[in-house]
């Protein structure tokens, strides 16, 4: 399970005339993931798929143009797999050509009555505000003998530089409004010579001129109305526009459905592109494909292809191993927790798949740093209740919840109440130090396990020097594991004799003493070896590298007192809502019950999750898992279905 | 802590990189070098590719000359805060400005869609237009459905204002000037948005930028393109040093070139008295421009101002480069390549009749 999927490099010879065909097999078949490496053929260099796939670009770009204003399926059945070849696609494309060219012409005049909606409304909120003026606006519409007058929008950051512009033409801009984007603006001058200077500028500085209704004298009221009718009206004639559209694609329907269908069955050949090369009749592409898949894909292959081909299948090189995708977890179960693996990285190619471990070393820290039976339900309650909403995350709430649960019997903790129902276990706050010795306990097999898990890493990639003097290597190992047994030696020297001092140094033990100073000056020696420079800069690089290591351990292994911690945290917090509540009686008892409960399953179960996380991601992951792969992502149909 | 301790790592990688600017007289050197020589020093291979055609072995080493610069320019703004590495990317953003412009003039003249795309810088991830914006305009099948594209985006009122125009003129100018405002008018405004020590010479840097930018459209667009002086006016970005508001609406309304040379402030008029025409001016402003950035690099200590100068002059010795490396591929001379290098200065007839 934690293995990665066994993968083999699969190569295919093929005649050119069969590459539509090979491709649509191995789109079927999901199980290709293309190798875009050239092969070492020289001969092999054409690129026979570059005009396809040119043509094809410009055919979707067109349908997805069109499918903004005529509905077409994104991904229909694709009832029967079949070859698209260059002259259809080119076919195809100058009648989505000629489709988007009428198209674009009702998308131009929707687009019109949007504007002229938009110079309606600037229109309103101008006459809205001419209302509270004295003057004759009716002279606002004409030109005079002297002067000429503009009133319109222009957008506001080009209101300054417009103001200083037209000065120089002898215009004054006089700003009555701004509104969204646009400031409302009367321009006056002298009419005359300087007219078409000034119209260029308007121009440049996006001017619109905002026309002054005839009649202006009118009431204001008839005006809004006159108004109102014409925004009714443009309205109208986009409803019209609509159903004229609609009524003038109707018959495109059908047509457009089997073009997305034939660009579906276009795209295996145009994805593969980039990894096909040819010389002459022969094309040449590759691949990654899990080796359970090989013989069903040569099967396929062998029952789709018209002529002979050339199929070879061999393991990864070592070399090659960067290169190769790794096929991820398919458990419903484990896909929230992949999620979040996945936040980190992508397991390289052999690298153990640290999900499995990830899910369980999470739902155990979490639910006893959470431990309780009311607030885990309620989170997996929640879980339950917004599955749709949360999607493949549903699982990973469901069973934090849970897991909190479990510990919550074991604590004797419900709603924060922890007298209702016996521990099963001990209530946290009856022995902290207890809980603290676990905690440590627990953080010395969780990092044993990531440095057994980075070693196994390495021995995997015959990563020898690696594995035995590497970061968290077997000398690491060592190291640790001696320090952690002269610490607990220490710890243990003379219990249960009181009154007797036992000196630190003796009680460390000879062979944890002998195995960890010999770990570090393995690890030194090592260090000294791989460093370049005057012996004084060798030196402290060393002592440096080798001090780091030492505090490292220690600092990493205390880092999981935060399990214990929290979870005398939750109690502690408890106790704390249950005293508010009780101190208000029995009416005001539920309110801060209810209130804390949510502010601890809010704040506190989130704070949770986030150093659950930090202790997988830096404890952990850190330490045995690259995350340099990347995902496989085999050819397929964006909806297979044949 | 101080400017010096905040910026001690960039200013370190700044001085190192600063070693590589070019010597005037390693200019001088350098236009005496072979093409073979240019390009082994250089990295630029494409140059020797005689199967290439002559414009794509110049367009490879353009290509190689900006992916220097962008490269240079992205370690750098690695140590900065996110003010900082927003003006210092914005500025770097102008590629990604040319490759807009591109598209519009190609889709304008109804190039072709490989012309158009052998024609787009290649740019790093944090350059280029939005990946979606691009495609779709790449993609776009007419002025107007490239225009509607942009409208959708973050040139909204650019677009709009380009679209009726384009309707009445058919030509790209206007878009593309306002373009150009923006772009500057925005790295103006990041500039000033700076209240610490890095302001004054953020301020000093970018002001000599925008006095040359300014004067150089000033000059261009009132007698070249012979717009008239509230036009003229409206497309330039006022600068916060030499080239003010107010001057700038003085000197549009000088009606000639020398009146042009004659009124600038101060030291201006005495750097650019006696320019005969716009090239001279051209390599005079230019020169100010550099020595200001020189000031800049090796005066202060503000990382962001020193990076950005830096970048800028890197940006000048690279183009000088390309120019040796183009006159060459194009066997151009060598008197044409020292001018174009600005080694030497233009006496052919034909640089002086473009400004008169």
């Amino acid at each position: 399970m934690l293995r990665s999927t066994p993968m083999k490099h699969v190569r295919l010879l093929v005649l050119t005339e069969d590459l539509p065909q090979a491709s649509l097999a191995l789109a079927d078949m999901e199980s290709f993931h293309p190798d875009t490496r050239p092969p070492t053929e020289v001969r092999l260099a054409g690129l026979p798929g570059r005009e396809y796939r040119e043509v094809f670009a410009q055919a979707n770009a067109r349908l997805e143009k069109i499918g903004k204003l005529i509905p077409v399926p994104e991904t229909p059945e694709i009832e029967q797999v079949r070859v698209v070849d260059f002259a259809e696609l080119q076919t195809l494309n100058a009648w989505l050509g000629k489709v988007w060219n009428e198209t674009s012409s009702y998308e131009e005049d929707l687009r019109r009555l949007d504007d002229e909606e938009r110079l309606v409304k600037e229109q309103q909120a101008a006459l809205a505000n001419f209302a509270h003026l004295n003057i004759d606006l009716g002279m606002l519409r004409s030109k005079t003998r002297f002067l000429d007058f503009y009133v319109g929008l222009v957008p506001r950051e080009n209101l300054r530089q417009l103001e200083g512009a037209i000065g120089l033409a002898g215009y004054i801009l006089h700003l009555y409004m701004q509104q969204d984007e646009n400031a409302h603006v009367v321009i006056v001058g002298p009419a005359g010579t300087k007219e078409s200077q000034l119209s260029a500028v308007l121009d440049a500085a996006g001017f619109q001129n905002l026309p002054i209704p005839q009649e202006l004298d009118r009431n204001p009221a008839e005006l809004q109305r006159d108004l109102d009718a014409q925004r009714a009206s443009i309205d109208a004639q986009r409803k019209t526009l609509l159903e004229t559209l609609a009524r003038w694609s109707d018959p495109f329907s059908g047509p457009l459905l089997e073009a997305r269908r034939t660009l579906l069955l276009a795209e295996p050949l145009v994805s593969l592109d980039p990894s096909i090369r040819s010389a002459g009749y022969l094309a040449h592409l590759a691949g990654w494909v899990p080796a359970r898949s090989v013989e069903r894909l040569d099967a396929r292959l062998r029952e789709s292809l018209n002529h002979p081909f050339e199929m070879s299948v061999r393991n990864p090189t070592s070399d090659e191993r960067p290169l190769v995708p790794t096929v991820p977890a398919k458990s419903w179960i484990l896909s929230p927790f992949a999620m979040l693996v996945k936040q980190y990285g992508v397991p390289e190619y052999g690298e153990v798949d640290p999900t499995p471990l990830f899910a369980v070393t999470f739902v155990l820290m979490f639910g006893s740093m959470f431990g309780d039976i009311g607030q885990g339900a309620v989170i997996a309650l929640a879980a339950w209740l917004l599955r749709k909403k949360l999607g493949r995350f549903w699982p990973f709430g469901l069973m934090a919840g849970l897991s909190s649960m479990v510990f919550g019997v074991l604590f004797g903790s419900i709603f924060g109440e922890e007298h209702l129902i016996p521990a099963l276990w001990m209530n946290p706050l009856s022995d902290p130090l207890l809980m603290l010795r676990i905690a440590l306990g627990w953080g010395v097999i969780f990092l044993t396990l990531a440095c057994l898990l980075a070693i196994y890493n390495r021995l995997v990639v015959r990563n020898w020097s690696g594995a035995v003097f590497g970061h968290h290597g077997i000398i690491n190992l060592t190291f640790y594991l001696a320090l952690i047994s002269g610490a607990v030696n220490v710890a243990t020297a003379g219990e249960g004799v009181p009154g007797v001092r036992v000196d630190a140094a003796d009680a460390f033990g000879t062979l944890p003493m002998v195995l960890a100073i010999g770990a570090l000056l393995a690890l030194a020696a090592h260090s000294w070896r791989h460093q370049q420079g005057a012996v004084g800069e060798k030196i402290l690089v060393v002592f440096i590298e080798t001090l780091e290591t030492l505090i490292g351990y220690v600092s990493n292994t205390l880092s999981f007192l935060r399990v214990a911690a929290f979870s005398l945290n939750h109690v502690a917090l408890s106790i704390a809502i249950i005293t508010l509540a009780s101190m208000m009686g029995a009416f005001g008892h539920v309110v801060p019950l209810i209130l804390g409960n949510i502010f601890v399953i809010v704040l506190e179960g989130g704070i949770v999750m986030i150093q659950v996380m930090r202790l997988q991601y830096y404890e952990g992951f850190s330490r045995y898992f690259s995350g340099n792969g990347h995902e496989f992502a085999p050819l397929k149909f964006r909806r297979g279905s044949a | 802590m101080t400017i010096i301790a905040d910026n001690a790592y960039l200013n370190t990688r700044v001085s190192v990189m600063a070693m590589q600017l070019f010597e005037p007289s390693g200019i001088a050197a350098l236009s005496h070098l072979p093409l073979a020589t240019l390009a082994e020093r250089f990295g630029l291979t494409a140059i020797l590719d005689e199967q290439q055609s002559t414009r794509a072995r110049s367009r490879a080493v353009e290509q190689s000359l900006i992916q220097v610069l962008l490269a240079e320019l992205l370690i750098l703004v690695r140590p900065m805060n996110t003010a900082e590495r927003a003006l210092v990317l914005d500025w770097g953003r102008k590629y990604a400005l040319f490759n807009l412009k591109t598209l519009i003039r190609g889709k304008l003249y109804d190039l072709d869609q490989k012309e158009i795309q052998d024609n787009l810088y290649v740019l790093p991830e944090h350059m280029r237009l939005s990946e979606e914006v691009s495609t779709e305009l790449f993609r776009a099948e007419n002025v107007l459905e490239l225009l509607r594209q942009l409208e959708a985006g973050t040139h909204r009122t650019l677009a709009r204002q380009a679209r009726e125009v384009y309707e009445q003129q058919r030509e790209p100018f206007a878009l593309e000037a306002a373009i150009d405002q923006r772009y500057y008018a925005g790295l103006l405004r990041q500039v000033m948005a700076f209240s610490d020590a890095n302001l004054d010479p953020l301020k000093r840097l970018m002001g000599a930028e925008l006095d040359r930018i300014n004067l150089m459209w000033l000059l261009r667009f009132r007698f070249s393109y012979q717009l008239s002086a509230s036009e003229t006016f409206y497309h330039l970005v006022p600068s916060m040093r030499l080239l003010t508001r107010e001057r700038l609406l003085h000197l549009v309304n000088v009606e000639t070139f020398e009146g042009v040379v004659a009124t600038l402030p101060a030291p201006l008029d005495r750097l650019l008295a006696g320019s005969k025409n716009i090239v001279d001016v051209q390599k005079r402003i230019g020169a100010y421009a550099a020595q200001e950035a020189h000031w800049v690099l090796h005066r202060t200590q503000s990382g962001v101002a020193r990076a950005l100068a830096y970048l800028m002059l890197r940006e000048r010795d690279l183009l000088l480069l390309f120019a040796l490396a183009q006159g060459q591929i194009l066997n151009l001379p060598s008197a044409a390549i020292e001018i174009a290098v600005e080694l030497s200065e233009p006496g052919c007839p034909w640089a002086g009749s473009r400004a008169a």
